[in-house]
């Protein structure tokens, strides 16, 4: 036996699943290194064994001669393949053992008109899925390897003719720069990554697991990445148009389009508003009501012990606690969850006198308008700053829920990624936008 | 480090210059929808009518207080209930005959210097005891507390025979030259709660005499209110206006303000007596009109007081140091021509005779 091998053997010790067999292939006993996890190593050699001579092989292979690579050939699910006689090994590309799912329906974003299929864990797979669907030349991908211990790979998809120029480069440079400088495994280290703040309360990258929405996102110049064993397609950068506008509404007629539309743009203020509202007409600003609605509110908060700040937040806190809550349960166990919610939310806080009935008809509004806003991480944002609005609302009143969507608005005006603002609605280059 | 600090301190100061401990909750105020002033030698007495929630439906209460100022009688009355009175509710303010006749001016005024009061409120003159007339208020079974209310509100009990004054109107015709105001005027009904018997004309403040129900529709056409009001036409038949336009022409000849008035008005027909021609209708209405608006006229010329805001259109013409006399030197001299065209949109669902 070798020294390289016995090296190797070093580096994997304690690993069950490492094996290093002795194989005599094409008339040469060889060793056969690799992890089982990895490698379908019966069909593998079967393979193998169909070749005449041994170099025929090796000419398919790399030719190894450093420990390092050779580990991180392996660990990438490489066989090696190593002569006894020489001190370098060959690696070579086995039969994988198959870790994917299939191309699935999405199950986080709905697809009411237009293709359902995800994007998945595999990189390979859901580049692609873009080639496949935009077959042009103008499409680049370019991947890098990154990560300080786990290497993981990324691809930047972009359209070469639409691109913002600033944008590519500012994103190049910005992964030159973070290449190997530390671990790359969720949405937050991409956004280390790309030097974007860490404390922005909107998404500044867009997620969407459906192919068909990455690709107008390509094709609006924008760019697409995509890291591997993360079955979402990050766009970047994320605009608030992001919110409202999907690519499928375009699957409407266009009048039902432009209405979808709306309705989630008044989704969105309702969802904002209304809570507040809620706490500056009953608190502090009784007089904006007309008195038959006045008296018929004053009559519903009859014997409420809380102020309307204190009941509007402890059902917040419960309403918060139920979206919560029916993520983590399993599927089988979530209709409690919304059995046992349904009561407390419909009737039992009402009959015992703690709020009023007006207030869960608001929350019920508040929380249905919510869920129109497109992208889960999006609805969350604006869950966050419908508690602004509902303070500003308990200390000023209406005055409050004006202050608090300017504030709103300033704050996203604010935001900048890549040079391209938040608020900026007309991403093509150059060309009107079709929205 | 600094930054953060400031923003610390920004963010309490919020919170310790709001005031919003103040605040008190919709379900512990009172919310009065009228209020009745009325005076007893020095003092004011004041009237709240409350609308209250009680068992599923809503009672009205009245309560009354004496004291020097409206607002000290307020303080009194929110001390003494369970919840804090508070006023932005107020939609109706009504005095009685004798304290309009005295003058409003300090009452109105004060209103309007406080903010607790929508300048919005209607102003309205109660021709009767303001303690009979709350009591019966109370009492009524069906008052929900909004009933004064809803007999001005457009969208349920009002008529176009209603004159609707707000109190910043009150208030404008006190310092205007040029502009007086009619308020409703209403006592207890026989048989309904309120019965409208026309309005006051309040000049500077004061209320200088009444005019009838039927002037008040005119007064509203003048003001383009009209709509829907009805017409009886003396021995022919009733109308109701569908619309109205007006148009008006004003000069000075040598200090003599002469006024002419181009009034056109859509009618339909209700109901006819003795079968009359459409033209007979249209006859008879043109000079009834006429005559209610010359009745009119003179009785503002003869009180010195211009509800119909007739000096404002002479404005250009009068100077300014001239224009305080308006009403005593120039409106009694004012000549005005008529000019009332009645246009019968349709007849109805009958056909009428023709000719």
């Amino acid at each position: 036996m070798n020294s390289f091998i016995g090296k190797i053997k070093d580096a994997f010790q304690g690993n069950d699943d490492f094996f290093c067999k002795k194989q005599i292939i094409c008339g040469e006993s060889v060793f056969v290194i690799g992890l089982d996890s990895l490698v379908e190593l019966d069909k593998t050699l079967g393979e193998l064994k169909e070749y005449k001579v041994i170099e025929e092989i090796e000419q398919h292979g790399e030719e190894l001669a450093d420990i390092e690579t050779a580990e991180a050939s392996l660990l990438e699910g490489k066989l090696l393949l190593a002569r006894t006689n020489k001190d370098l090994a060959i690696s070579l590309v086995p039969a994988p053992v198959s870790l994917n799912r299939s191309i699935e329906s999405s199950s986080n974003e709905n697809v009411v008109l237009g293709s359902p299929i995800s994007f998945n864990e595999d990189i390979k797979l859901n580049i692609g899925l873009v080639r496949k669907n935009m077959k042009s030349q103008h499409l680049k991908v370019k991947t890098y390897e990154m990560g300080k211990q786990y290497k993981k790979e990324i691809a930047l998809l972009y359209n070469q003719e639409m691109v913002h120029s600033e944008l590519l480069s500012k994103i190049q440079d910005q992964i030159a720069k973070f290449m190997n400088q530390a671990e790359l495994e969720c949405i937050q280290d991409a956004y280390k990554m790309l030097g974007l703040k860490k404390w922005s309360f909107v998404t500044q990258i867009n997620t969407t697991e459906i192919p068909d929405e990455a690709l107008r996102a390509i094709g609006k110049g924008r760019v697409v990445l995509f890291i591997d064993r993360l079955s979402l397609a990050l766009i970047l950068p994320g605009v608030l148009r992001d919110m409202i506008f999907l690519y499928n509404d375009h699957n409407y007629p266009y009048p039902l389009m432009l209405s979808v539309r709306l309705l989630r743009i008044m989704g969105i203020l309702l969802a904002l508003i209304i809570p507040g509202l809620y706490v500056a007409l009953v608190a502090v600003n009784p007089e904006v009501l007309r008195i038959e609605i006045a008296l018929s509110v004053a009559q519903s908060r009859e014997g409420v012990p809380y102020p309307a700040i204190i009941e509007i937040l402890i059902m917040l806190l419960i309403l918060e606690l139920i979206l919560e809550a029916s993520i983590r349960l399993p599927s089988s166990i979530g209709p409690t969850i919304t059995m046992v919610g349904g009561i407390i939310l419909g009737q039992a806080v009402v009959e015992a006198k703690l709020v009023s009935n007006l207030l869960i008809i608001i929350l019920a509004a508040a929380t249905i308008a919510n869920s129109t806003i497109v992208g889960f991480q999006n609805s969350i944002s604006i869950r966050i700053f419908k508690y602004l609005i509902v303070f500003l609302a308990s200390l000023y009143g209406i005055l409050g829920i004006l202050v608090g969507l300017f504030i709103i608005c300033t704050y996203l005006a604010s935001i900048e990624t890549f040079g391209i603002p938040y608020l900026y609605f007309n991403l093509n280059k150059g060309e009107k936008s079709s929205g | 480090m600094k930054r953060y600090l400031l923003l610390i301190l920004l963010l309490t100061s919020m919170f310790i210059l709001s005031g919003c401990w103040d605040n008190k909750d919709i379900n512990h105020r009172v919310m009065p929808v009228v209020l009745g002033v009325t005076q007893q030698d020095e003092n004011y007495e004041v009237y709240l009518q409350i609308p209250q929630p009680a068992g599923g439906q809503i009672e009205s209460i009245v309560v009354s207080g004496t004291g020097k100022t409206v607002n000290e009688i307020i303080d009194h009355i929110s001390a003494n209930m369970e919840r804090s009175v508070d006023l932005l509710h107020v939609k109706v303010i009504v005095v009685d005959r004798e304290l309009a006749e005295k003058g409003v001016k300090d009452l109105i005024s004060g209103f309007i210097r406080s903010r607790d009061i929508s300048s919005k409120a209607l102003f309205a003159v109660i021709d009767q005891d303001l303690s009979t007339f709350f009591g019966a208020m109370s009492s009524e079974p069906k008052a929900e507390g909004t009933i004064l209310l809803d007999f001005f509100e457009k969208s349920a009990g009002w008529d176009p025979q209603i004159a609707l004054t707000r109190i910043w109107e009150v208030y404008r015709s006190i310092y205007s030259y040029t502009n007086d105001v009619a308020v409703p005027l209403m006592k207890l009904g026989k048989t309904t709660l309120v019965e409208h018997t026309g309005s006051a004309v309040i000049k500077n403040g004061v209320m200088m005499g009444d005019i009838s129900a039927n002037k008040t529709l005119l007064y509203n056409a003048f003001n383009g209110e009209s709509t829907l009001g009805k017409i009886e036409v003396l021995d022919d038949a009733s109308v109701m206006i569908l619309g109205e336009k007006m148009k008006f022409k004003s000069k000075l000849e040598e200090d003599i303000p002469v006024f002419s008035l181009f009034l056109k008005l859509k009618v339909t027909i209700l109901e006819t007596i003795n079968d009359p021609s459409e033209n007979e209708i249209k006859k008879e209405l043109e000079k009834l009109l006429t005559e209610r608006y010359q009745s009119l006229f003179e009785q503002m010329k003869e009180s010195e007081s211009d509800i119909l805001g007739i000096g404002q259109y002479f404005r250009r013409e009068i100077p300014r140091d001239q224009l305080k006399e308006w009403r005593s030197v120039y409106f009694p001299e004012l000549k005005v021509d008529f000019n009332i065209e009645i246009d019968i949109q349709n007849t109805g669902n009958l056909k009428i005779r023709k000719g």
